[in-house]
């Protein structure tokens, strides 16, 4: 099979799965009478708008009732409110799709828009820095310890760690977050308890920066000391699997030094494995993501998901919920081009 | 592998038995709770406000005194004096006696009446304090509220929800205390400047500057009543002084007992991870064997739908679901279930692959045995301990998903979890003003609880993994 082909059927699987949510989406928005009240709403607010504009030009009260009524028939017709939720599903999807979904209640964007996919645009960077900045940290982190670990395994260090993974596995990120928070920002008064900034934000670039990093060191490890504990367990795994192949005793034997050893013969062949095992990881670290930014009041797509329940704004979840599929599709993919390209098995079976 | 010999291995490793004994005391405790606890205690009492007034608000546990906090106890002083002896004048219902150690005075006062009866003319009921310095002062004075229009006598009054005065905020004991100061110590002073300090005015004496010094000693509270009749009746009188710790655990900012709410906890959480766990455990393997053994368009069904399922990230679609459909916790656990299967029926299926170009199957087919009971006889019971196994590993999945979404303000309010008691904590800012009773209880025992299935993983590995199994 060629690259491109494989690529494609990975991405025919994953588009699969975004179809798969946006119909759950759309199909239960439209079963619970949801997207009746959203588009009712909307009526409403274009149907107050235009009896301002009207009533400037009718004066009689009676007559202004029986226009605005028969505006209304028109208005529903057209979102096809005459007709059952199920008619509506294609236009319901492809508002999902491009976050065409009306005005949030309550939220505001940084510049006042009410729209929802402002909202949620100017908050996509921030959780993306976030988390790609946690993911290299416990990538290299969980690399180097797993190495370490896997050539001196049984060593007090190697079961100590083992674990204190498995207990990694069994604490969760908002908790680790919380406890941060109560001894480093109450007790010790080190870091700030949550936020991205100062308030007032420092000025000058370099100062604003430094506030930034400052702020987000908290949230960062909270990501990391959460998911280190599976990557170092996995890479130490996969790691001493691989070691105890022939062909790498043949390449002890040709006398090549212990690291060539290690970066050209085990941990390319353990690559793909390593690989595999963090792919299945990454719904947990999406969820991470979501709880750790409550926590830590950090503007972002997670505490926006938090800010819009407490206040009910359905357009807001409905837009963050596609977002996180995506971004997590998104995610997968490229997991899957760096599998491809690193396991040359899976190109020629 | 039989039973016995699962057994065997888990009791064997070090993890396993810790795992095992965790898990002993976790079912201990969730029968305690089963047995004791009434059924509707989430709405009717968890989430019923009146039923913790009496408490401290946002209190440490009481053991932290023992530690070195400073702090007083709370004391909640009850009779039930029944009908009332003496008619025509003001007589003694009931004492209290209140031992004041001068540390500080109590957080609050409140005072509680409940089924009063009268034939005709309403009671009259007045609340003195005798000090330990011999002054005496007026604290309260409540006249029950008399017949309404068209109502005939005897007149029962506070039967269904009791009379509740908090002594310590209430203006008119306010100028109570500000004329007993007057009178005893000659001290000048307004209600109004008294207002939130009449605890210590009245367990204390003035000194210079308008502060009170502390008058340690033995207060008596004398509860006294003027009644009419002969069957005149007062059937509870209750006397609150609040401390400034409760109870096992502390309280929150509602003054609920956090004990009482951690430890109904405990059978929630077991429920919410077994029951996920046991169901999605239950149509994992029963797909994973039928697609595994059927082969053909079923399997390609099945593993199409589990690489879509599989992929689909767990927690936004959770939020969105329970969001749409309603807070209620049984669709937390259908949601889980329905997502949580896919993983094990790919497992599985390769796992029948190889035990079907096995002898046994070979065998038993040639014996005339039907499809069905090759695959739930014979193939189920070659992978029962690795099923058992990946149930448990399962468990704390569940436990933590919806402890997270409970955190999220999702949690279904009639039945309160470790997960809520962490959010109304955090909501109300209880990470920020220090209150550890609140926060750290609760995750730490959802750590431990998921810890106690992680350690039965650990122990079962051997079970799963033969390569694992030590030689004896």
């Amino acid at each position: 099979m060629s690259l491109a082909l494989t690529l494609a059927l990975r991405g025919l699987t994953l588009l699969g799965v975004l179809l798969a949510v946006l119909a759950l989406v759309v199909v239960s928005l439209g079963a619970t009478g949801f997207s009746d009240r959203v588009l009712n709403a909307v009526i409403r607010e274009q149907l107050r708008t235009e009896r301002e504009v009207l009533a400037r030009t009718i004066r009689d009260p009676d007559q202004l009732e029986q226009v605005v009524a028969v505006r209304k028939q028109t208005l529903e017709r057209q979102h096809g409110l005459d007709r059952p939720w199920y008619y509506r599903l294609p236009d319901a999807a492809r508002r999902v799709l491009t976050l065409d979904l009306g005005e949030a209640r309550t939220l505001r964007s940084a510049s006042g828009s009410a729209r929802v996919s402002d909202i949620i645009l100017e908050r996509i960077p921030r959780t993306l820095v976030l988390v790609t900045t946690a993911t290299i940290i416990t990538a290299v982190l969980g690399l180097w310890l797993g190495v370490k670990l896997a050539t001196r395994v049984g060593s007090r260090l190697d079961r100590l760690v083992s674990y204190l993974s498995a207990v990694s596995y069994a604490v969760p990120a908002w908790w680790m977050g919380i406890l941060l928070i109560l001894v480093l920002a109450f007790y010790m008064r080190v870091f700030p308890s949550g936020g991205m900034f100062s308030a007032p934000p420092p000025v000058g670039g370099l100062r604003r920066a430094l506030d930034f990093a400052w702020h987000a060191l908290l949230p960062v490890i909270t990501l990391v000391l959460v998911t280190l504990g599976a990557w170092v367990y996995v890479v130490r795994t996969m790691v001493l699997n691989t070691a105890q192949e022939f062909f790498v005793t043949v390449a002890r034997a040709k006398g090549l030094p212990e690291g060539t050893v290690m970066r050209r013969y085990i941990l390319r062949v353990a690559a793909p494995p390593i690989l595999t095992n963090l792919v299945l990881a990454l719904t947990g670290s999406i969820g991470g993501a979501i709880l750790t930014e409550t926590v830590f009041n950090w503007p972002g797509m997670g505490r926006l998901y938090y800010d819009a329940i407490r206040s009910a704004d359905e357009g807001v979840i409905i837009a963050l919920t596609f977002l996180f599929t995506l971004l997590y599709v998104g995610a997968r993919f490229l997991l899957e081009v760096f599998y491809v390209t690193l396991d040359p098995r899976v190109r020629y079976s | 592998m039989r039973p016995k010999d699962v057994w065997r291995v888990l009791w064997g490793s070090g993890t396993g038995k810790a795992g095992v004994v965790f898990l002993g005391v976790l079912v201990a405790v969730s029968l305690f709770v089963l047995f004791t606890y009434p059924r509707d205690f989430g709405l009717h009492r968890w989430n019923n406000p009146a039923y913790w007034a009496d408490n401290p608000k946002s209190a440490p546990p009481a053991w932290t005194r023992l530690l070195g906090a400073k702090g007083v106890p709370h004391r909640l002083l009850e009779a039930a004096p029944g009908p009332v002896a003496v008619t025509g004048q003001e007589a003694t219902l009931t004492t209290f006696s209140y031992e004041y150690s001068g540390v500080r005075p109590p957080t609050f006062i409140s005072f509680g009446l409940g089924e009063v009866r009268y034939r005709e003319l309403p009671l009259v009921i007045t609340v003195v304090v005798d000090r330990p310095d011999g002054r005496s002062a007026l604290l309260y004075r409540h006249i029950v509220p008399g017949p309404r229009p068209g109502e005939t006598g005897p007149y029962t009054r506070y039967a269904e929800t009791s009379f509740r005065a908090l002594l310590s905020e209430d203006p008119a004991v306010a100028d109570n205390v500000a004329s007993f100061m007057r009178q005893e110590f000659g001290l000048e002073v307004t209600p109004q400047r008294l207002r939130g300090r009449q605890a210590a005015a009245l367990f204390g004496t003035p000194e210079e500057g308008s502060e009170f010094q502390p008058l340690p000693g033995g207060y008596t509270f004398s509860v006294r009543v003027l009644a009419q009749d002969a069957g005149d009746s007062v059937g509870q009188v209750k006397l609150v002084l609040g401390g400034s710790t409760h109870g096992l655990m502390g309280t929150d900012a509602m003054g609920r007992d956090l004990a009482s709410g951690l430890l109904f906890g405990f059978p929630v959480a077991l429920a919410i991870g077994i029951i996920t766990a046991l169901v999605s455990t239950v149509i994992g393997t029963f797909l994973g064997i039928v697609s595994g053994y059927t082969g053909g368009r079923t399997d390609t069904l099945i593993q199409r739908s589990c690489d879509v399922l599989n992929n689909i990230p767990l927690l936004p679609i959770l939020i969105f679901l329970i969001f749409i459909l309603g807070q209620r916790l049984w669709l937390v656990v259908a949601i889980l279930a329905f997502f949580g299967w896919p993983g094990l029926t790919i497992v599985t299926r390769s796992m029948v692959l190889q035990i079907r170009g096995g002898q046994l199957v070979e065998s038993t087919r040639s014996l005339g045995a039907s499809k069905w009971r090759i695959m739930f006889r014979h193939i189920l019971f070659q992978i029962a301990p690795f099923v058992l196994a990946q149930m448990i590993f399962f468990t704390p999945a569940a436990i933590l998903a919806e402890a997270g979404l409970s955190f999220l303000g999702l949690g279904d309010v009639s039945i309160p979890t470790w997960g809520q008691i962490l959010e109304q904590g955090f909501q109300t800012g209880a990470v920020y003003l220090g209150y550890w009773w609140w926060v750290l209880p609760p995750g730490l025992l959802i750590v431990a609880t998921a810890l106690t299935f992680v350690l039965l993983t650990l122990g079962l590995e051997p079970v799963v993994n033969p390569r694992l199994r030590s030689v004896r």
